[in-house]
C-alpha cells in the first residue's frame, strides 16, 4: 500500500509540474501573455461555483405535460372559482385562522422529520409552537409565535431522504397534487402515515372525509394566495419549464437548510 | 393635475435618481441595494406620480442597478457563446424589456410592505445581499446576487425564496433555442412583451 501511495503522489507531482512547465513555456514564447490581473475573467455563461446547474431529469415529460395541463384546467375551472367564492364569503381573518389551524395540525410531520434529520433545536421549536398554539391558540386557530421569530423551515420526509443523500429521481407531475419527483412522492406517502388527517393509525378517517378536508385546506390556501400561478402563466414563455425549475430549486434549497 | 406639474415632478425625480446614484458610489453592495429599493418604495408611496410617468421613473431606477448583459449571458449559458453579436445584442434588449414588462407592473400591487436588509457576503468581485420583504401576512426572503464594476455594484440575479430568477429563465430559454433557434426565441419573446404591455397589471384578484 505505501508503494501505491508513493506512486500516486509522484504522479501528482509530475502532473503539477508538467502543467506548470508547459504554461511557463507558453508564456515565454507567446508575446501576448496573460495580463497580470489578479482576478481572472469571470465566465458569466457559467453559473456560480457550488451552484451547478440543476439538471432536471424528466424522462416522462409527455406524461408530465399532460398532468400539468390537467392541473391547469382543474385550477382555473374548479379550484380557483371556488376559492374566489369562498374569499367573498369568509373574511380574511377567518381564512388566516383556518390556515393556522391546518398548519398546526401538520406539526407531527414536521417534528418527526426534524428529529429524523437530527435537528434537535428545530424539533424543539416546532414542538413548543405546537403546544402553545394548540392550547392558548385554541386548537391552532391563532398563531401566538412572536412576529419577529424566525419560523422553522417545514420539514417533510422527502427532505429527510434528501438529507441523507438520496437523489431526487425523475421529475413527476401528479394529478391534483402537482409537481413532485420520485423521492418526494414516496415522502408524500410516508408523511400521510403520520399526518393526523390521512393517517390510518389515529383518527382513522374515511377516504372521502380525508379528501374533503384536504380539498378545503387547498381552497383555503388558494384564497389567501395572491395569484402566484396566474403570474407564472402570464410571464413565462413555457410555464411547464418554469414551474419545473422553480420546484426543483426550492426542494434543493430546503434540503440544504 | 396639470401636465406641467407632472413634468416638473418627473424632472425632480430624475434629478434625484441621478444625484442619489452618484452618492451611491463606493458604497457597499448592501447599501446600494438599500438605496435603490428605498427609492422604489418612496416612489410607490407618492400618490402624485401615477401611470406611465411613474413607470418611467421606476424603469430608469431599476435599470441603473441591474446588469442586463450579465443576466443575458447567464440566461443563455453555452448558447450565448454560439450566438452572433447581433443576436446577443437583440437578446439583451428583448430580455430587459421582457423583465421590465413582467415585474414593473407587479409593483402596482404595492401596499404597505417594508424591507429589512439583513446581511451581505462579499467574495472578491461578487456579493450576495440578503433582504426580507415583510407584508401583512407573510415574509418573503429576497437575495440579490451582485457584481462589482468600478465603484458600483450591479444586480445580476434575484433569488426569491431561494429560487433563482435566472435559473428559471435559463431552463426554458435553453430548450427553446435548441428546438427553435434564435428566430423562434425572439419571436416568442416579442409576442410575450406585447401581451404583457397590453394588459398592465395582472388581474385584480386580491386576498
Amino acid at each position: 500500500m505505501p508503494y501505491l501511495a508513493r506512486i500516486i503522489l509522484l504522479l501528482l507531482i509530475c502532473l503539477a509540474f508538467g502543467t506548470h512547465m508547459s504554461w511557463a513555456a507558453e508564456s515565454a514564447d507567446g508575446a501576448a501573455a496573460q495580463p497580470e490581473s489578479a482576478e481572472a475573467e469571470i465566465d458569466w455563461t457559467e453559473l456560480d461555483e457550488g451552484d451547478e446547474e440543476l439538471e432536471v431529469w424528466d424522462p416522462i415529460e409527455p406524461f408530465n405535460r399532460g398532468m400539468f395541463w390537467f392541473n391547469d384546467k382543474l385550477y382555473f375551472y374548479l379550484l380557483k372559482p371556488v376559492a374566489k367564492g369562498y374569499r367573498f364569503i369568509a373574511p380574511e381573518s377567518v381564512r388566516e385562522s383556518v390556515g393556522n389551524f391546518f398548519h398546526n395540525l401538520a406539526a407531527p410531520v414536521r417534528v418527526l422529520n426534524s428529529l429524523l434529520q437530527g435537528k434537535g433545536t428545530v424539533a424543539a421549536a416546532e414542538l413548543s409552537i405546537f403546544m402553545v398554539n394548540s392550547t392558548w391558540g385554541i386548537a391552532g386557530l391563532f398563531d401566538l409565535a412572536p412576529d419577529d421569530m424566525v419560523k422553522p423551515d417545514a420539514e417533510d420526509f422527502g427532505q429527510t431522504m434528501g438529507h441523507y443523500g438520496m437523489p431526487s429521481g425523475f421529475y413527476l407531475v401528479l394529478p391534483v397534487f402537482g409537481p413532485t419527483n420520485a423521492r418526494d412522492a414516496v415522502g408524500l406517502v410516508a408523511d400521510s402515515l403520520t399526518h393526523p388527517v390521512p393517517s390510518p393509525f389515529y383518527l382513522k378517517m374515511k377516504p372521502l372525509e380525508v379528501a374533503g378536508i384536504q380539498t378545503y385546506d387547498t381552497v383555503n390556501e388558494l384564497s389567501l394566495d395572491k395569484d402566484t400561478y396566474e403570474s407564472i402563466k402570464q410571464d413565462a414563455l413555457d410555464p411547464y419549464l418554469f414551474v419545473r425549475s422553480s420546484f426543483m430549486q426550492k426542494r434543493a434549497a430546503k434540503i440544504e437548510k | 393635475m396639470a401636465i406641467w406639474l407632472k413634468k416638473i415632478l418627473l424632472i425632480i425625480c430624475a434629478v434625484l435618481v441621478v444625484w442619489v446614484h452618484q452618492a451611491a458610489s463606493a458604497m457597499s453592495p448592501l447599501e446600494q441595494v438599500r438605496v435603490t429599493v428605498d427609492q422604489v418604495i418612496e416612489i410607490l408611496r407618492q400618490s402624485e406620480l401615477q401611470g406611465e410617468a411613474r413607470r418611467k421613473v421606476l424603469s430608469e431606477l431599476v435599470r441603473s442597478r441591474f446588469d442586463f448583459v450579465i443576466m443575458s449571458q447567464r440566461t443563455l449559458g453555452q448558447h450565448w457563446k454560439k450566438a452572433s453579436a447581433e443576436e446577443q445584442a437583440e437578446f439583451v434588449s428583448l430580455f430587459s424589456d421582457l423583465l421590465e414588462a413582467s415585474y414593473i407592473g407587479r409593483l402596482d400591487d404595492y401596499t404597505d410592505e417594508t424591507v429589512s436588509y439583513n446581511s451581505e457576503k462579499i467574495d472578491g468581485k461578487r456579493a450576495v445581499v440578503a433582504t426580507v420583504v415583510h407584508s401583512s401576512n407573510t415574509d418573503i426572503p429576497i437575495d440579490y446576487r451582485m457584481v462589482n464594476k468600478g465603484n458600483d455594484w450591479f444586480v445580476y440575479d434575484v433569488l426569491v425564496e431561494d429560487i433563482s430568477l435566472i435559473k428559471n429563465y435559463r431552463s426554458s430559454y435553453g430548450e427553446i433555442v435548441r428546438k427553435e433557434g434564435y428566430a423562434g426565441l425572439f419571436e416568442r419573446m416579442r409576442k410575450k412583451i406585447t401581451e404583457l404591455q397590453d394588459q398592465p397589471g395582472a388581474d385584480g384578484g386580491k386576498t
